[in-house]
């Protein structure tokens, strides 16, 4: 991970900017009924494991290229993105099959509830973070064996 | 960290495919909570992890050019014929790993690892 963002340095030109975006699982994701206005809070849906332990590396990496001089933070955010669903169902149906998530929300609704809506329309709301950075130096610069940069994650 | 005030939902439809570009935002809602098109006008743009082109095709009326670069020959191939389609003349696709870019030094202005890291 670190290498490719070695690379990266590379073919950036001096003060080129590197976006980082990806999926915060730092901020929990939630199954929410779309109503006529706004939106009704139905279950938690946790990432996997596999997944928080990947952004934590990739955290790593970034902390990593900026501790070495490669990077410098410019900006950094995040912003909700809604990922919709024409049913409690087919909700249902994408947790059980992706990856990034747990496969079965918590739900703060009861059964009865959920049964009720089965036939709403759906969003998984879930946190996307990213950061700008700065390309610091000539690529050049790292070239040579005394200043080659060797990457651990 | 500043959190937008703006929620993002990507229109993908009745029916949420299961293709990842489908469900991640659009690169217009990307691009403005990133900070708007001048991050990406005139620039060099490199999309790292392009997939099906997602977001490079959709930066290309911006930029001087885009270059994609994904392992997946297939999403590659759909990037390519998505651009074909399109029209769309300053957007290259190719395969290659992040580790191993076939590119100069300083060859691109801005860098982009969109759901990539």
């Amino acid at each position: 991970m670190v290498d490719a963002l070695g690379e990266v340095h590379r073919v950036l030109a001096p003060g080129g900017t590197l976006i980082d975006a990806r999926p915060d699982s730092r901020v929990r994701a939630y199954a929410e009924r779309r109503k006529p206005r706004g939106f009704e809070r139905f279950g938690v849906v946790r990432t996997s494991r596999l997944e928080v332990a990947n952004d934590r590396a990739s955290d790593r990496a970034i902390a990593r290229v900026v501790r070495d001089g490669l990077f410098k933070r410019v900006r950094r955010g995040r912003f909700w993105h809604l990922v919709p669903f024409s049913s409690l169902g087919e909700l249902r149906t994408y947790l059980s099959e992706h990856l990034r998530f747990v496969h079965r929300a918590e739900w703060v609704v009861d059964r009865a509830t959920r049964q009720r809506h089965s036939h709403d329309q759906f969003v998984i709301r879930r946190a996307v973070r990213y950061e700008l950075l700065e390309a610091v130096g000539s690529p050049r610069d790292l070239s040579g064996p005394d200043h080659r940069v060797t990457f651990r994650n | 960290m500043s959190m937008a005030s703006s929620d993002c939902i990507c229109d993908v439809g009745k029916h949420v495919p299961m293709a990842s570009s489908a469900l991640r935002p659009t690169p217009e809602d990307e691009l403005r909570e990133w900070g708007g098109p001048t991050l990406v006008r005139g620039k060099r743009v490199l999309d790292l992890g392009c997939g099906d082109g997602r977001f490079a095709l959709g930066v290309a009326s911006l930029a001087i050019s885009v270059e994609g670069i994904d392992p997946d020959p297939e999403a590659i191939a759909a990037a390519k014929r998505t651009a074909r389609k399109a029209g769309v003349q300053n957007v290259r696709f190719a395969t290659g790993m992040a580790q191993h870019l076939e590119y100069p030094d300083a060859s691109f202005d801005v860098v982009i690892l969109s759901w990539t890291l």
